[in-house]
């Protein structure tokens, strides 16, 4: 064995990290450009200004318009109360079986089950919860005419209920699973086991612990994605409209209507409804946060009260059946969703059709073929230039050895998450606005771009805590051995991390095709995706079409999970460490 | 009150992890367990608190105040657990981390002058409202120590409680430690690889005993 001595010097880390400077870069400025002109170009035409409908006289017209119209009140009501109930509930609800049931084993399976129910679609979700719950849904059906004595559908308004009800428990029944992930993440960065131990040792119950020790650590890191749902409840578009109250709307969904309206005047009232919306979703925010300042005053004195006992360890059985029930209902709509897919006729109250068919699959194939190599196209764009960007920027702070440093940038590009937490339809609008400057409106760039605005948080939020924590020194001892950052960086870095960043890719990937809202505006009508079909079609009566069509958005993500999952696993059979 | 073993021995799958273990602790004795890293004495310890993992089987009695406490559940066992690192709960200032070790019941004003006696006996007059991050090393560990007690446990576990502290501290916190168990009077098991660790009553080397 000869030893070889290094043939090319070291590049300098000084002129890596300036290289590496230009991902950032990229993204700081284009999120700031984007999200700044998207305000400014709905702020704008909400005063009257509107060159390319001939609008250009500054007026408070369209407010005026707006607070007159008959079907504000109530759209924000809705909106207030079931967003509002949703945050509230999904917080609530994480945060107790949390306490209630963490580390059982129904909370171990539900754990396992987490990835297929958060790579559910909301508008295929909301397809097969409405088929369970509606009066000729599922349920009805099991329990007639036996139990309730209908021959017919009921007439009651289910889902579309005029309190919004049914959105809100399609959304919480969302939200919920989505806080435990992010809580599942949290709990990495405090030694369990070890806290656990000294709060039982005292003489606590594992749940009094969780409540009072565990859980106000894992706050912190939770609040981004809290944040991320109040936003999200209070301006969903796609499941409101497929669930929500209709007469009158939500108000993002009345907002889109008046976008969607040929006469200018109510293009410029929308602008003002988006406004107005996002005023709510920030003084939400602002209150959520002196909601949190409050609750710490009021539970200092109460969390070192010496109370052992507690309402949480008898209630457990109670935390148990929520769990077992909420995934119950994800499997049930699911399993709703095949049998009508497969259906030719099924009659009220039958519990199962009474014939069955091929025929919409078969149909589907043809119809679906260009929205669906639209929706892959689009996706693994939008997601890979996501990735692109994301690793960039990680590995640019990698190089920050400082910590002052490192938290300054930290700072700053905390601006990704800003699409998170404002209305899509506050700034989309505006977005348009200046793609159609720069005639990209209705391009596969615009729409791209209009995506990765979305995705971009997501990579970060799941990709960024186990990239920051990766052994720093291997990197060292690589780079001083193979004589080159770049193969270091190519041959061990990304080998070792393609687990996390292929799960990344995953979860990117189903943002890409769940997005319906950037779809409808960028796309400009001219690009349909499975998503816009799917919202389509949901409103549509045949069941059976809707069926498949939520089948096909649900499958795609699905199927991406599976890779993420399965393809590390086959590179590195034989490698034990990287199975875990 | 002592704090009895009674031929304890620990296996996984099927294989034990030491030859069984009989000790017999009185009230304000410090036994110490020696051995080496991964001779399983910090199992051997969880085993006594109640915390064993899934996969470890307990063999053998052990005993509190003539009690069989195998079978309870942790928090029944009052008994209290000291680790290398402080575990101070980061969320809550000084005084409620006190106030969390003690008894419910009390009255808020009766809880404050419980906590401020025992930071005044410790050295640390007028630390109720700091912030655990801003303390040092020995502070916390002082204070880590004081919330055990404050709970009055039955006994007292100690995982290599000064291996995170620098020579002169160590002997301070030592010191501090055996005079509120002699204090206290309640038995003590300190595990440490460390023999300038060693405490003064019964000695069992985990490494070499059979």
């Amino acid at each position: 064995m000869t030893f070889t001595p290094q043939k090319r010097p070291l590049k300098s880390p000084t002129g890596i990290s300036k290289f590496l400077l230009v991902f950032p870069g990229i993204v700081f400025f284009t999120f700031l450009a984007t999200v700044g002109a998207g305000l400014l170009g709905t702020w704008l035409p909400s005063l009257g200004y509107l060159p390319a409908m001939g609008k250009t006289a500054l007026t408070l017209h369209p407010w005026t318009e707006l607070f007159k119209h008959p079907a504000l009140g109530g759209a924000v009501r809705s909106t207030l109360i079931s967003g509002w109930g949703i945050a509230l509930g999904a917080f609530l609800l994480s945060g107790l079986l949390f306490a209630m049931n963490y580390g059982s084993r129904t909370w171990r399976v539900m754990e396992k089950m987490l990835a297929p129910i958060l790579s559910v679609p909301h508008a295929a979700f909301a397809i097969g919860l409405s088929f369970l719950i509606s009066p000729g849904g599922w349920l009805v059906r099991m329990v007639s005419p036996e139990l309730t004595g209908f021959d017919l559908p009921p007439d009651w308004v289910i889902p579309k209920d005029p309190h919004g009800i049914s959105l809100m428990i399609a959304l919480i029944l969302k939200e919920t699973p989505f806080l435990i992930l992010v809580m599942a993440g949290a709990l990495q960065q405090i030694d369990y086991s070890a806290t656990m131990a000294v709060g039982r040792s005292l003489g606590y119950r594992p749940a009094q612990v969780r409540l009072k020790i565990i859980l106000p650590q894992l706050f912190p890191h939770m609040r981004l994605s809290l944040y991320a749902v109040i936003a999200y409840s209070l301006s969903v578009v796609d499941m409101s409209m497929i669930l929500g109250p209709t007469t009158p709307p939500t108000l993002p969904v009345l907002v889109v209507q008046w976008f969607n309206d040929p006469m200018p005047d109510a293009r410029l009232m929308g602008a003002a409804g988006a406004t107005l919306l996002l005023g709510m979703v920030l003084g939400s925010l602002f209150l959520a946060y002196l909601l949190e300042k409050a609750a710490t005053a009021l539970f200092k004195w109460r969390m070192a009260n010496g109370k052992r006992e507690t309402l949480l360890s008898p209630m457990a059985p109670v935390g148990r059946t929520l769990l077992m029930g909420g995934m119950t209902v994800f499997i049930l709509a699911m399993v709703i969703l095949v049998l009508w897919s497969f259906t030719w006729r099924w009659q009220f109250p039958d519990i199962l059709p009474e014939r069955w068919s091929f025929r919409f699959w078969e149909k589907s194939i043809h119809a679906l073929g260009p929205p669906m190599v639209k929706t892959l196209l689009i996706g693994l764009a939008s997601t890979i230039a996501g990735l692109v960007l994301t690793i960039g920027c990680l590995e640019y702070e990698s190089t920050l050895l400082e910590p002052h440093a490192a938290n300054r940038y930290k700072k700053y590009m905390s601006i990704i998450y800003l699409p998170l937490l404002l209305p899509q339809v506050a700034f989309i609008f505006g977005v348009q606005m200046m793609l159609t400057w720069f005639h990209l409106d209705a391009s596969a760039t615009g729409l791209v771009w209009s995506h990765l605005i979305f995705v971009l948080p997501y990579l970060f939020l799941t990709l960024g805590s186990t990239y920051r924590s990766f052994d720093r020194r291997i990197m060292t001892t690589a780079t001083l051995l193979s004589g080159s950052p770049m193969k270091a960086f190519l041959k061990v870095k990304l080998p070792m991390l393609l687990r996390p960043i292929l799960f990344s890719f995953a979860v990117g990937f189903s943002v890409s095709v769940a997005q319906y809202i950037p779809t409808l505006f960028i796309g400009a009508g001219r690009f349909s995706t499975i998503t816009t079909e799917v919202v389509a079609l949901a409103g549509g009566s045949d069941r059976r079409v809707a069926a498949v069509y939520a089948l096909y958005q649900q499958l795609i993500p699905m199927g991406i999970y599976l890779l993420a999952i399965f393809v590390p696993k086959l590179m590195f059979m034989n490698r034990k460490l990287m199975q875990r | 009150m002592p704090l009895e073993l009674k031929q304890v021995q620990i296996t996984r799958r099927g294989e034990a992890l030491f030859a069984p273990v009989s000790l017999n602790i009185s009230p304000g004795e410090t036994a110490t367990v020696m051995g080496a890293s991964g001779c399983g004495k910090s199992t051997l310890l969880s085993a006594i608190c109640g915390s064993l993992s899934r996969g470890f089987t307990l063999r053998g009695e052990i005993l509190l105040k003539g009690r069989a406490i195998n079978a309870i559940p942790m928090e029944r066992r009052n008994i209290g657990i000291l680790f290398q690192d402080d575990l101070l709960f980061p969320h809550m200032s000084i005084g409620s981390n006190l106030a969390f070790a003690l008894p419910a019941g009390m009255v808020r004003h009766q809880r404050e002058k419980k906590v401020t006696h025992a930071l005044n006996q410790a050295g640390l007059e007028g630390f109720e409202d700091r912030d655990p991050a801003t303390l040092s090393g020995g502070q916390r560990a002082r204070v880590s120590l004081l919330r055990t007690l404050l709970a009055n446990p039955g006994a007292l576990l100690l995982d290599e409680p000064f291996s995170r502290l620098d020579q002169g501290l160590k002997g301070q916190i030592r010191a501090f430690l055996f005079a509120q168990v002699k204090k206290m009077n309640i038995p003590a098991l300190l595990v440490t690889h460390d023999p300038g660790d060693m405490a003064e009553g019964p000695l069992i080397d985990l490494t070499t005993h059979r």
